[in-house]
This record gives C-alpha cells, sequence and structure tokens, in this order.
C-alpha cells in the first residue's frame, strides 16, 4: 500500500512539474495592431475604380515564437448597407518581396517580434464612376469594417483569430481629397 | 584539369503529381555527364512522393503537445503538429522513450541523443514554413527509399552517382540516400554552402560536376 502511495504521489510530482514548466513557458501570442495603422492613402484611380492601402503592425507579443500560416482580409460591405460599389481586398506582408497572387506566404515570427502588412482595398462602381459612388457612401456615413482573419500554429494547435478596423467613409474621402490637392 | 563545381539546375515547381527521376531527367540530363554526382533536395524527394501532410489535418494526441514543449523552439518537432507527424512516423511510444534518454542525456552533456533514437524521420521532417509555397502550409516527412532513389538516378542519368541530401543555410549537410560507392562524409562537405539555395531560387537539383575526377585526384594525394 506504501508503494502504490509512493507511486501516486511520484507520479502528481511530476504532473504538477510537466504543468509548471509548460505554464512558465508560455507560447505565442499575436497581436494586429489596428489602433496603431496607417491612414488609408488612395493608391490608384480610374473612372471606375479607386484603390486605397494602410499599412498595420503586428506584434508576437507571446514567449515563444509562432507561425502565421496564413492572413487575409475580409471585408464587411452588405449591399443592405451601400449598393454602389463592388470590394475586393488583398493582405501582404511588406518585409517579403512583393507578390500579385494575393498569397500569403507562411512566416515565423520569434517571440517579441514582429512585422507589418499592408491591406489594400479596391472599390469598383457598379454604376457611374467611383468618385460619385464614394461620395454617395460618405453621404450616407457608410464606415466599412475589415477582419484582419490570421492563422496561428505554435506550441498550441492552430487557430484562426480576427482583428477588425474599421475603414471610415470620412478616411476615404480625405484620401480622395489629398490626392486631387496634391494633383 | 578539370575542377569540381557545383551547378544548380532550376526547375519548376515539383508536387506530388512527378517522379522525381523523370524530373532530374527532364531538367539536368544535358548537363550531367559520366564523371559527375546529381544530388537533390529530400524535402522535394519526399514532395514528390506525397509525403507531405496539412496539420489541419494531423488528429493531435496528449503527448504530441506536452512532449513538443521539451524541443527548443528552432526544431521541426517543437510544434505541436512537427512532433505529432514524428509520432505517426515512427511511433509515440518509441518518440517518447527517445526523448526521456535524449534529456537524461544531455543532462551529462551528450547532444542529440533524441534524434539518434527516435528514428530516421524524426530528423528529416519539415514543419510548416519549411518548403517553398504551396508546401509552405504542409508538414513534409522524410524521403521514402532515398537509397532507392539516388541508384536509380545514376542508372537513368549514366553518372558516376548520385544522392539525397538534407542541407540547410546553417551549415548541417546530411546525406539521406546515396548511390553505391560515394562516400557520405565527404559529399555533405562538399553540400555544407547549401548550393540548393533558397526555397524561392527552385534549384533542388545539383549537379556537382567533375567529382569523380577530383576524387580520384584527392586519393592520389
Amino acid at each position: 500500500m506504501e508503494f502504490l502511495i509512493t507511486i501516486l504521489l511520484v507520479a502528481l510530482v511530476v504532473a504538477i512539474a510537466i504543468w509548471l514548466f509548460i505554464a512558465r513557458q508560455g507560447d505565442a501570442e499575436f497581436e494586429f495592431l489596428v489602433d496603431q495603422r496607417t491612414d488609408f492613402a488612395l493608391e490608384e484611380l480610374t473612372e471606375k475604380t479607386a484603390t486605397f492601402s494602410c499599412k498595420v503592425p503586428f506584434i508576437n507579443k507571446g514567449t515563444q515564437g509562432g507561425t502565421i500560416m496564413d492572413a487575409y482580409p475580409r471585408h464587411l460591405l452588405p449591399h443592405e448597407q451601400f449598393d454602389g460599389v463592388e470590394v475586393s481586398s488583398r493582405l501582404e506582408l511588406l518585409s517579403a518581396p512583393p507578390r500579385t497572387d494575393n498569397y500569403f506566404e507562411s512566416v515565423i515570427i520569434l517571440a517579441g517580434e514582429g512585422d507589418t502588412v499592408a491591406v489594400t482595398v479596391k472599390f469598383t462602381a457598379k454604376e457611374g464612376s467611383i468618385e460619385e459612388a464614394l461620395g454617395q457612401m460618405a453621404e450616407l456615413t457608410v464606415d466599412m469594417a475589415i477582419d484582419i482573419v490570421y492563422q496561428i500554429v505554435a506550441r498550441t494547435p492552430w487557430y484562426i483569430h480576427k482583428t477588425r478596423m474599421i475603414m471610415k467613409c470620412t478616411e476615404i474621402m480625405n484620401a480622395m481629397q489629398t490626392k486631387s490637392a496634391a494633383k | 584539369m578539370a575542377e569540381l563545381e557545383l551547378k544548380p539546375v532550376r526547375t519548376r515547381i515539383l508536387t506530388d503529381k512527378d517522379n522525381i527521376v523523370d524530373m532530374i531527367e527532364k531538367y539536368a540530363k544535358d548537363d550531367v555527364g559520366p564523371d559527375d554526382v546529381v544530388s537533390v533536395a529530400e524535402s522535394v524527394v519526399a514532395i514528390t512522393q506525397g509525403r507531405i501532410t496539412r496539420p489541419e489535418d494531423l488528429k493531435v494526441c496528449f503527448l504530441a503537445r506536452i512532449l513538443c514543449r521539451f524541443i527548443p523552439q528552432e526544431g521541426s518537432l517543437s510544434s505541436v503538429y512537427g512532433m505529432q507527424s514524428a509520432m505517426d512516423a515512427e511511433g509515440k511510444w518509441r518518440i517518447l522513450f527517445a526523448l526521456l534518454i535524449g534529456m537524461l542525456a544531455k543532462i551529462i552533456g551528450r547532444n542529440g541523443v533524441f534524434y539518434e533514437l527516435a528514428g530516421p524521420q524524426a530528423p528529416l521532417i519539415d514543419d510548416v514554413t519549411g518548403t517553398m509555397p504551396p508546401f509552405d502550409k504542409c508538414l513534409v516527412y522524410g524521403p521514402e527509399n532515398p537509397k532507392e532513389v539516388a541508384e536509380e538516378i545514376k542508372k537513368r542519368l549514366g553518372c558516376y552517382g548520385a544522392v539525397v541530401a538534407d542541407v540547410n543555410d546553417l551549415k548541417r549537410a546530411r546525406v539521406v540516400g546515396i548511390s553505391e560507392g560515394l562516400e557520405p562524409n565527404n559529399l555533405a562537405r562538399i553540400l555544407i554552402d547549401n548550393p540548393f539555395g533558397n526555397a524561392s531560387q527552385r534549384t533542388p537539383i545539383v549537379i556537382i560536376k567533375n567529382y569523380a575526377t577530383a576524387e580520384k585526384r584527392a586519393e592520389m594525394v
């Protein structure tokens, strides 16, 4: 009986020691710092389309390295809210060579380190010019939510997380005006 | 006199639809002579053999979640999926045994015992990000029958020899499979600077030109 109790006690101590080791070790913890993002700037303007982009930094604030397996923006502009434009969006890691395929190559980010992504949004007018369409969007005070969706894998099983940022209609108009003024 | 020369060969992205020997013949045949050794990256051989899996397709066991914690972060098995894939390839009790003995060995100052005992696949597994897109989102196991692959390359191309090698930018080169008569340590030394380049360079084949001549010369010296 004493032998059995000793075995159980040893097993308990080992389990607690492993649990403490894992708790102390921690894991990767990513955060997209949308409150530190740059304003959207107008990159390209045609009769029918307007393309804007902004830069969003992110950091691995955890204690272990982790991998961003995939990341992409999910813009949310339902036609019930505004039906004047079609939207497409993409995301790129700024430190990686530029890509044209909207593919996010998996990247390891060490603990305490970070990087920056560029989020690009393209509006295409369904009718008339894009300037008219975006003007209507501003009149209706329509802001567009964009979720940055990212898949992480590290010491723990993979998970998908979303961080929301808002592309305000005032920001769109400001970017348009800034570009016009610059012209 | 002909000098030893490393000649990387650029290919398209090879997939599990390809046969590695056919691809080497297609891309490298014209440059390969009877004195040359053809080397090929082990991860690309494994990809053409379909030895890849997605983390999303792996069922992670409790033991994998615990054991991955004891592998340093730089290792492919430090992620829960790297560890699970090693357990799937070599058996979870073998991995547990190897890790326990490896930890004890480390206490007495001997490193690398875990990988010696964990089975041939354990050190060859590449975690996600380990290879070029679109396989950057997959785990890649080590190749199957690498020696046979090397022999087949040698036979098909009529070269002096062939080698399947695991080389990285950290100055680590390991011969995984080699045709008869070649000296693995010598080839590992030749490949130590990773002539395969990084993933985006897409040069999974490297022809070691004039190997036989250089070998004979070295023997004479």
